[in-house]
């Protein structure tokens, strides 16, 4: 089952909370996403609110012809360029395929606007959760590794792996763990 | 204090991997518990950060500014079943309407050349001949514009629905191929 269209589906027959699920899943990459077009962080969350308000008025009339997250991608480009231009500033000449929101890597386009903060931290996460991976048992690491770096689903996991899907599952989900002690190590560091 | 099932919970929905039960427990999670919310951001972060979104020291929550700020809209009512139907099914009204009027002339011209057939001079083969001495067994069409029939029953059925279709014709802006018949005395 496609999660994003379930959540989608609900906050089109008036459930207001999935949307907030919807949020909370894609507001960092939108802010992401919105930085390389508005580089004040603040201004960028502003314009990212702004973007999801667009998204839940124009939700209805989704049809799932992509994927949730593309169109909210496009949606997130449309809202950025509007910001900038009615703030008279010019808005960047290349842009980020919408076709690439999926599939998102390290665009350069977005890149040279990051600041020496957000690359930091973002080379501290990296590392520590390399690190946690490197640490974790076989099995489970090659579960995060074929789910995270190869984007496999639970089912093509179990396959590979030759075990049921709930395995998969509670492997992926250790090896979270272990990451996420490193990661809150690193922002427990950050906030010292 | 979370559960392990719960907190598999989260790390499955980084995946995009729960059924429609699943979602609504995690609904009925993130309601009740707010550390949910806070450690769910976290693998969500992990997994950005594993795909090159870059971070801030600590995670961004927007969802509190969002949902305050849709407080007062309106919640959507989109029948969600109609959505992937729509583009198969969109027929136009119009559309409908002109396919009946053709189906219906399209009857009535099968009507009209078994009539052809069943007039006594027009047998051009012995094959139609034969059909026509056969037909006029049962069947026949008189000089006049009404159908012939020789059970009373069946000719009255024949004469309706050459006056439904010429109504229908008339009401609908087709040409009405039925109008050379009148089901009035002579």
């Amino acid at each position: 089952m496609n999660v994003d269209q379930e959540l989608v589906r609900r906050v089109q027959a008036g459930d207001k909370k999935a949307f907030d699920l919807l949020i909370m899943k894609y507001q960092q990459r939108i802010i992401h996403v919105i930085t390389g077009f508005v580089h004040d962080p603040v201004e960028a969350m502003d314009v990212a609110q702004e973007a999801f308000i667009k998204a839940y008025r124009a939700l209805p009339g989704f049809r799932g012809d992509s994927a949730f997250y593309t169109w909210l991608y496009r949606i997130a480009i449309n809202t950025s360029k509007n910001y900038l231009t009615a703030a008279s500033r010019r808005p960047p000449v290349s842009d980020v395929d919408a076709m690439d929101a999926t599939i998102y890597y390290d665009a350069p386009e977005l890149k040279e606007f990051e600041t020496p903060e957000s690359s930091l931290m973002s080379d501290e996460l990296k590392q520590a959760i390399h690190l946690a991976i490197q640490d974790l048992p076989e099995d489970t690491a090659t579960a995060i590794k074929l789910r995270e770096f190869e984007g496999l689903s639970y089912e093509e996991i179990a396959q590979a792996m030759d075990c049921p899907i709930g395995t998969v599952r509670s492997r992926i989900f250790r090896a979270r763990e272990a990451i996420d002690k490193q990661v809150k190590a690193v922002m427990g560091g950050e906030e010292q | 204090m979370m559960t392990a099932k719960q907190r598999e919970l989260l790390s499955a929905f980084v995946d995009g991997e729960l059924n429609k039960q699943e979602i609504d427990e995690l609904l009925a999670l993130m309601e009740t518990d707010k550390d949910a919310k806070t450690e769910f951001m976290r693998y969500q972060l992990s997994s950005d950060v594993i795909h090159g979104y870059k971070s801030y020291s600590t995670p961004v929550d927007l969802t509190q500014r969002i949902s305050a700020a849709l407080t007062d809209e309106k919640a959507h009512s989109v029948e969600a079943t109609d959505m992937p139907k729509a583009k198969v099914f969109a027929l136009p009204n119009w559309f409908w309407k002109q396919t009946a009027g053709l189906a219906a002339a399209a009857s009535i011209g099968a009507l009209a050349v078994v009539g052809v057939m069943n007039q006594p001079q027009t047998s051009l083969s012995p094959q139609l001949a034969e059909i026509d001495s056969v037909q006029q067994q049962g069947l026949t069409h008189s000089a006049t514009n009404r159908w012939t029939v020789g059970e009373q029953e069946v000719e009255d059925r024949l004469n309706n629905y050459l006056v439904d279709h010429n109504e229908y014709a008339g009401a609908s802006g087709l040409f009405s191929y039925a109008r050379v018949v009148s089901y009035g005395e002579e």
